[in-house]
């Protein structure tokens, strides 16, 4: 099908992640590629077709006590070949690591009909060069991600989430330093901002011995108070409110400079431990993305109702521009849609 | 490995290698000599002799010259050089890589980046620092140790082995299972391109816009650019380690034991498994006092202290129900110390009882080990060589160590040709040709077998994306010469093509 194609194309997943670019004149839908290829428990890898729903997914895998260990949001609707290519990420990252952490194989299918697949079905393999790596982010624009293979967790025997309130913007990576110093190893952890303070939700995941001890030397940290499951949906819905948000990234010890390049109103959680955070609401970004750059940083924006989505392009554009057309010359993947109009 | 051992078999990559040699002209010498001064431009027969091959060292190639450089700018000026006298390069760290990454090309312009050896960049508060490629593994974790921080892989070579090398061959390590490989550790990369040109990809800064050039560029054996400053990972030290020791009466009770601990939910740091020929090489070389017994297990579990003590209590008991003889804990650091000597000099400690070795990396899926081992004996009482093995047993991946005697007319070939029936056996359980030593000169004729055309087709066009002129390490990984065959940057894209009339492949 794509052997023929004339037409510029995007394909489309769940479509959580659509809410920037120009629009092409195909959309192909993967909702059809919905089969679980190929799961072997006693290995923890799952092959999956890039239509599948992670929720469709943790289904599967929990039956055998085990999960894929990403939690963007939306798992009802996001599927593993739009996780990939948007590089989609939730709290449990701060643990786990993002996409190209878990991602061990991939099949993709290029502009010109060729199928090519690289990584493997083994969670070591360093044969050939890294296609799964070069997929993940990469928005649609080198090829349809037919298929992607994951190394998967065992569920935790346990888990417990702790919340605590009032912090000022500085107590934040402070506490990020004193749980590293108390060598606690949280699963997930995020900031939201309140008004001038900060809310911090941390989890702890393991063997019930595991978790209860981290319990305890946390609270010894802070103010934390035990809390229920419910505020990480809660947490899931803050970062898909509304129909403009902003993604957010500087060094852990930077959120005072994040915090002062942003609009005081602007709605904000931040992942302490990665310098990651998003912000929620329209606003007029392109100062704020001036001093996120200054710092190493970088503001992208993931919706929005105008505006350019990236920022200036990183000194290795040609890289990314030859990447693009050794992979689709004729220009026909997303085009516009990527760093530097690619 | 002896020094007088002759040069493998060739492939049909190595024999591509062996092309006799222009000597590099004179102007380009003084050239290079400029730039990174006399004493570190090296062009005696001799001295280039100690470079002609790597870790693998029944590949043998002689460089045309050998150059130094100090700084990020001496590399891309040294490439420019080459660029302009059309000389292939390759980048060397330390040498002790495992798949000929590092063989030169018959009169190329070897690039050794061991002057570069600068950690530039601590911030711990950050996790991160960053390092010229010349920094050796270890050192890494020396560094930052008093701090309470580590640099996680830890490849058995990692005393000697450079940053550089295991950037190029996407290093793993005993300790990779639950830490993954150099690509999850690294942030970012100062890269030389093939024009001479510095670009930086990633950094300290999660998630840059754009591809992720810097796990592209992680484990590609050398063949994108020269890496000259790396940002790495620094991980805070788990609270608590507990180490045990397992012997078994046969690998199948040992491989059950493994996957009775995996499926029980414990995420081990690290679990290794020697058979007997491996254990009775460890204990030449090392001295450890293990008993003569048919396979070990040996573990670690870390993190948080009442979970380490819970998780090594269960893995304990689960050897036991799966019918360990002996399950040893180490009385202190030191104790735990030599138990891990022991399993990282293995493929040395062969070396005590074999005059020649093989050393193969093959990845299959964890829960056929037993089989795949029944395999591998069967095919070693055919052909009637031994076979030591040792491995990385949570994530599958195997290292046969095949013994042989070079002075046997025909045994180094017989070797051969097992330890690549080891590699068939491998692909045919879904596995992989190599798990952590790359593919280098050596296995590149296997790459056919695990990818269609289509996928070597691919990954070549991501190397002509950064490499055009395929002027690094040329006639490594691809089983035949691939060329990009146009010209590089953004694609304007012909009146033909707009019309529908013709294909760009």
């Amino acid at each position: 099908m794509l052997r023929s194609l004339r037409e510029r194309v995007m394909f489309v997943g769940g479509g959580t992640q659509l809410g920037l670019g120009p629009a092409p004149e195909v959309l192909f839908s993967t909702r059809l590629l919905n089969r679980i290829v190929d799961y072997a428990p006693s290995d923890q890898v799952v092959t999956v077709e890039a239509g599948v729903t992670l929720a469709a997914l943790q289904e599967h895998l929990n039956k055998q006590g085990q999960r894929l260990s990403l939690d963007p949001p939306l798992p009802e609707r996001a599927t593993l070949g739009g996780i990939v290519a948007a590089n989609s990420f939730g709290p449990l990252r701060t643990r786990f690591g993002s996409v190209r952490d878990l991602i061990i194989g991939v099949s993709i299918v290029r502009a010109d009909g060729t199928r090519a697949k690289g990584g493997g079905k083994v969670v070591k393999t360093v044969a050939g060069f890294d296609l799964p790596k070069l997929m993940c982010g990469s928005l649609g624009t080198l090829g349809l991600i037919a298929t992607t293979t994951f190394r998967v967790h065992p569920l935790p025997e346990s888990h417990a989430t702790l919340v605590a309130r009032g912090l000022p913007a500085s107590g934040v990576f402070a506490l990020v330093k004193a749980m590293r110093a108390a060598q606690l190893e949280p699963a997930a952890m995020v900031a939201t901002r309140e008004e001038t303070t900060w809310e911090i939700v941390v989890r702890f995941e393991g063997f019930e011995s595991g978790v209860k001890q981290q319990r305890e030397k946390l609270r010894t940290l802070g103010a934390f108070e035990d809390e229920g499951d419910s505020v990480w949906a809660a947490h899931a819905a803050f970062r898909t409110a509304g129909d403009a948000r902003v993604k957010v990234a500087a060094l852990p010890s930077q959120l005072e400079q994040v915090v002062s390049a942003l609009p005081a109103e602007q709605r904000l959680c931040w992942y302490p431990t990665l310098g990651l955070g998003f912000a929620m609401g329209s606003f007029e970004f392109e100062s704020a993305r001036h001093t996120l750059a200054a710092l190493g940083g970088s503001l992208t924006v993931e919706a929005a109702p105008s505006g350019s989505a990236y920022g200036a392009p990183p000194d290795s554009l040609r890289v990314h521009q030859s990447m693009k057309a050794r992979f689709d010359p004729r220009d026909l993947l997303a085009p516009g849609r990527f760093i530097g109009g690619i | 490995m002896d020094a007088d051992i002759q040069p493998a078999t060739p492939g049909a990559t190595h024999a591509t290698m062996q092309a006799p040699a222009q000597p590099v002209l004179h102007d380009v010498l003084l050239q290079l000599a400029s730039v990174v001064g006399e004493k570190n431009c090296i062009r005696e027969v001799e001295q280039l002799r100690t470079y002609e091959s790597d870790g693998l060292a029944s590949f043998r190639a002689t460089p045309g010259v050998v150059v130094l450089p100090a700084s990020t700018e001496e590399v891309a000026q040294v490439v420019r050089i080459a660029q302009r006298a059309n000389l292939p390069i390759v980048a060397r760290g330390a040498g002790t890589g495992l798949s000929g990454g590092a063989l030169p090309i018959p009169g190329c312009v070897l690039i050794g980046l061991s002057r570069m050896k600068k950690i530039l960049e601590v911030d711990l508060d950050n996790g991160f620092l960053r390092v010229q490629p010349g920094v050796i593994n270890l050192d890494v974790s020396k560094h930052i140790g008093p701090g309470g921080y580590y640099y996680a892989p830890d490849p058995s070579s990692q005393s000697v082995c450079t940053i550089g090398g295991n950037v190029a061959e996407n290093s793993g390590g005993a300790h990779c299972l639950k830490y993954g490989f150099t690509v999850n550790h690294v942030l970012g990369l100062t890269v030389v391109l093939g024009d001479g040109s510095i670009v930086k990809l990633g950094g300290p800064v999660l998630d840059e816009p754009g591809y992720d050039l810097t796990g592209v560029v992680v484990g590609s054996e050398g063949m994108l650019g020269i890496v000259t400053e790396v940002v790495l990972r620094a991980l805070r030290k788990p609270e608590a380690t507990r180490t045990f020791f397992a012997t078994f009466p046969s690998t199948t009770e040992a491989g059950n034991a493994v996957s009775a601990i995996i499926a029980s939910g414990i995420v081990p740091a690290a679990i290794e498994m020697m058979d007997k020929l491996a254990i009775v090489a460890a204990k030449a070389a090392t001295g450890v006092d293990w008993p003569d017994v048919n396979a070990a297990l040996l573990m670690d579990v870390d993190g948080p202290l009442a979970e380490c003590e819970h998780t090594s209590a269960i893995a304990s008991r689960l050897c036991s129900e799966a019918g360990a003889l002996e399950v040893r804990v180490p009385r202190d650091a030191y104790q735990r110390d030599l138990m891990w000597k022991g399993r990282k000099s293995a493929f040395a400690a062969v070396g005590r009882i074999s005059r020649n070795y093989l050393v193969q990396d093959g990845v299959i899926p964890r829960s056929e080990i037993a089989k795949v081992l029944r395999e591998i004996a069967e095919l070693a009482a055919k052909t009637g060589l031994r076979v030591a093995n040792v491995f990385h047993a949570g994530d599958g991946n195997l290292h046969p160590l095949v013994l042989y005697d070079a002075r046997v007319p025909g045994e180094e070939k017989k070797a051969e040709e097992f330890a690549g029936d080891i590699l068939r056996i491998c692909l045919r359980y879904g596995g992989s040709i190599t798990g952590e030593h790359g593919v280098g000169a050596d296995k590149a004729i296997y790459m056919g077998e695990m990818f269609s055309e289509g996928d070597l087709e691919t990954m070549g066009k991501l190397r002509c994306a950064f490499d055009p002129e395929a002027r690094f390490n040329p006639g490594k990984v691809f089983p035949t010469p691939r060329l990009c065959g146009d010209k590089p940057g953004p694609h304007k894209p012909h009146a033909s093509e707009l019309s529908g009339d013709a294909v760009r492949v």
